[in-house]
């Protein structure tokens, strides 16, 4: 019988492979896998045939010497730390029965089949070292450049498929287990009691261990978090509890061969061990699992459909309280920014920024008043101007309540009397107010918080400050709505690249379009920004000594917004007239 | 009220509708049949100015759907098979955002009686995750009727309804139809047609086989026999096949 399921994961392993390559054909498949191979090729491979480059990690910050050898000594504690909280984790969070991931199709097919239960686990297991031998190669490839762990490409892959194996084994283990035990009458709460309780026993008897033989040696002090860190890890009870673990990472810890070959030995018993458990679970998994399967696709069909960030914990949510009263009457846009408003999280509303607004000022306010804080200060305004970059970098890739949500709907939308470019403003609106208020508020941060200080900054009068922060705030819509012009615009100019992304799997030329968007997305942005930031440089020097700096900063901004308006106009226009034209069904032959 | 002159459309090589001519008056309700593949959708969705025809003309309304397709869009509704609903709205807010689209300031008064009507006004705060196939179905429809449309094309606008939905649907076609609207339907369930419309068009393979009453029609493919069904008279109008 396993052959024949053997069968079903290889033919669809091959016909997957094929497809992907047999997509290749199209120029956009084709352009995006050399993009994206080349991303991984000097990402990764490209330092495999020139040995080990030296990564130089900084491990003194914790009080420990920088030496290879206390890097090593404090993975192996943190790592069996996360892996033990991984796997406590799988015991407590799952509420009603877990039941093992099968696909909608495997369910269907392999359920009614004369299939023994201890059948359909092998059949689960062996899916999941298809997607473990993968998810180990790419590990690899990380993981090679650590090279301050030691070991080589080899020992790090059976070093991860060890880890990832061990902990697919134990997770259907815990699914089964929980199984009998919710349906013994075991409740959440009281599970996850004894979870917590034991851990909480485990963990403060190790520290009063620890503790106590720390006090009974005065003459050796520890100095450091690091010290302590591993002193606490390696003594008391959590030694034994964690040494598992550390078995479990010994293979990809490993330094050379024959340590590697030492370390194998327990790792590969403690994986024959929970084999072991797992076949000896006789839990009644089918209408749990039926269930999971069910979530999964419609989770899936969430992401392929692009409401990515849509998929529910509850299946029928109510409807929310509209941001404004929208009328019967008046632009037809502002029923776009309202519908689309309704469809982002409840929390992103004008009182939750109202409620950042104040919290921003006085903070910042506070953090003013005590000099003894500045250097917190400086960090405040710092992270404040990160935070605004990746938020005009990555922002328009991620609000997406715009016309690659509606894409889906685009017949309707076509059948509404409006000319293309209404709709497309109509659509932008939503994503520029939510990442404009979000800007907003970065500007407000960073302006309060970069206080001027010396003779130095004495021409950053509170008059300048204001006017060049109130300058910025009206730029920022503009250059938003620039930016996800970009988007929108490969949205319905390339419709088939656009949805390949969703609708038709991952694969490497996927990520490789992806990058060509988001490069893509960066190129016009410079080309938009150049020119006008130029200019409004040239301007503000120009006639500063004339009329006054505070003057000239709003003249530049009169000429940077009306340069940026007009270019988001043609944008919005040329998209209109692409979307009037646009057919989905033609598009989408391809 | 509809008007189509030699309409065609056409993927790369592949010639999905070729030469289409007909008129719908008010009043009428045009039965689009084929089998599959024949080109009904398409000719749909090129009527309601979702995808543009490669050549030839339609005017809804007296306007030209190319020309200016925004004077046409707002006297038509299109219906499509498969409700696209959004589903972060709930219906009342559907039939609100339409509203505002279509710039009807009383939809408040227009939306209660319509979502009576079509029997989800129990359901006006729910959002479509919580709606079965056929009441979003009816959300659809009362979408597209809110704002008094001339002229109406329905794709497959029973499928998913239940029996009695299927009853009130016939009634609404045939209610908007006796006020004056012109109607295309498209539609497999050939009895339907036979109830519902006044005048058939048989396509296949994107050209136009028969058009006229159904009298007419059945007049041309009976061979003089009594009583022949819209069913008979499309299997052999069409060979009973999509080749």
């Amino acid at each position: 019988m396993l052959s024949a399921l053997l069968y079903l994961r290889l033919t669809s392993l091959k016909n997957l492979l094929l497809t992907r390559l047999r997509r290749l054909r199209q120029p956009k498949y084709l352009f995006g896998a050399v993009v994206g191979v080349a991303y991984f090729w000097f990402l990764f491979f490209r330092r495999l045939g020139a040995g080990p480059s030296v990564v130089v990690t900084n491990v003194s910050i914790l009080g420990l010497p920088a030496t290879r050898g206390s890097l090593a000594l404090l993975v192996a504690p943190l790592g069996a730390l996360l892996l033990l909280a991984m796997i406590t984790l799988a015991w407590v969070l799952p509420t009603e029965k877990p039941g093992l991931a099968f696909t909608e199709a495997e369910a269907a097919f392999l359920f009614p089949a004369p299939l023994s239960r201890r059948t359909l686990i092998h059949f689960k297991l062996l899916g999941s070292q298809f997607a473990i031998l993968f998810t180990s190669l790419f590990f690899t490839l990380l993981s090679n450049r650590w090279t301050s762990l030691g070991g080589n490409t080899l020992t790090h892959a059976v070093g991860w498929w060890v880890i990832l194996s061990t902990l697919n084994l134990h997770a259907a283990g815990a699914v089964l287990t929980l199984t009998r035990l919710i349906d013994g009458g075991v409740s959440p709460a009281l599970r996850r009691v004894v979870v917590f309780g034991g851990m909480a026993v485990l963990f403060g008897t190790s520290f009063a261990w620890v503790w106590h033989d720390l006090s009974a040696a005065p003459a050796a002090p520890i100095n450091g978090f690091g010290p302590f860190l591993l002193t606490f890890l390696n003594g008391g009870t959590l030694h034994w509890l964690l040494w598992p673990f550390k078995l479990v990472l010994g293979p990809f810890l490993a330094a050379d061969a024959s340590s590697f070959l030492l370390a194998l030995g327990p790792a590969l018993l403690i994986l024959a061990a929970l084999y072991f458990w797992v076949m000896q679970m006789n839990a009644a998994f089918e209408e749990a699992s039926l269930g999971l399967a069910e979530k999964r696709a419609a989770a899936i069909a969430a992401w392929r459909s692009g409401k990515r960030f849509s998929v529910r914990v509850r299946p029928n949510p109510p409807g929310r309280r509209p941001p404004f009263a929208l009328r019967g009457t008046g632009r037809p846009e502002l029923a776009f920014l309202w519908k689309n408003l309704l469809a982002t999280h409840a929390w992103l509303n004008g009182r939750t920024f109202r409620l950042c607004a104040v919290v921003i000022v006085v903070g910042c306010l506070w953090l003013a008043r005590h000099p003894e804080w500045h250097t917190q200060q400086m960090m405040v305004g710092g992270g404040a101007l990160i935070a605004g970059g990746y938020i005009m970098l990555l922002g328009p890739q991620i609000a997406r309540q715009d016309l690659r949500s509606d894409l889906v709907n685009a017949d309707v939308l076509k059948t509404y009397p409006l000319p293309g470019w209404q709709v497309v403003l109509g659509e932008l609106f939503a994503p520029v107010t939510i990442l404009s208020g979000l800007l907003w508020l970065v500007l407000l941060t960073a302006g309060l918080a970069f206080a001027p200080h010396g003779a130095s900054a004495a021409w950053l009068t509170p008059g300048v400050r204001v006017t060049g922060g109130a300058c910025l705030a009206l730029v920022v819509p503009p250059l938003v709505a620039l930016q996800l012009l970009v988007p929108n615009a490969a949205a319905v100019l390339f419709p088939g690249w656009f949805h390949s992304g969703r609708a038709r799997g991952g694969g490497i030329d996927v990520m490789g379009q992806r990058l060509i968007f988001g490069l893509g997305q960066m190129f016009v942005l410079l080309l938009a920004l150049l020119p006008v930031g130029l200019a409004a440089v040239v301007l503000v020097l120009a006639f500063s000594w004339l009329i006054g700096l505070p003057a000239a900063v709003v003249l530049a901004t009169v000429a940077v917004l009306t340069v940026l308006m007009g270019e988001v106009w043609c944008g919005v226009w040329l998209i209109g007239e692409r979307f009037e034209k646009l057919d989905l069904s033609a598009e989408l032959r391809g | 009220m509809i008007e189509v002159e030699s309409l065609s459309k056409n993927y790369g090589t592949f010639a999905a509708v070729r030469g289409l001519s007909f008129t719908v008056r008010p009043g009428e309700v045009l039965g689009l049949v084929g089998p599959n593949g024949a080109g009904k959708t398409t000719t749909l969705r090129c009527l309601a100015g979702i995808i543009p025809a490669s050549s030839g003309t339609a005017h809804i309304a007296g306007h030209d759907v190319a020309a200016d397709p925004v004077a046409a869009k707002r006297a038509l509704a299109f219906f499509p098979d498969e409700p696209r609903l959004f589903d972060y709205l709930t219906v009342r807010q559907h039939l609100n955002f339409v509203a505002r689209i279509y710039g009807v300031a009383n939809h408040e008064q227009l939306a209660q009686p319509l979502l009576e009507e079509l029997e989800i006004a129990d359901k006006a705060d729910e959002l479509p995750g919580a709606l079965s196939r056929g009441m979003k179905q009816k959300l659809a429809i009362a979408c597209g009727l809110l704002h008094a449309p001339r002229v109406m094309f329905f794709d497959e606008p029973l499928t998913g309804l239940d029996p009695l939905g299927i009853r009130r649907m016939k009634d609404s076609i045939l209610k908007r139809a006796r006020d004056g609207a012109a109607i295309v339907l498209s539609s497999h369930l050939l009895h339907l047609l036979e109830e519902v419309c006044s005048h058939v068009l048989i396509l296949k393979k994107g050209e136009k086989i028969a058009d006229g009453t159904l009298a007419e029609v059945a007049a041309r493919f009976s061979n003089g026999e009594a009583g022949v069904s819209l069913e008979e008279i499309f299997i052999r109008a069409t060979g009973g096949s999509e080749s």
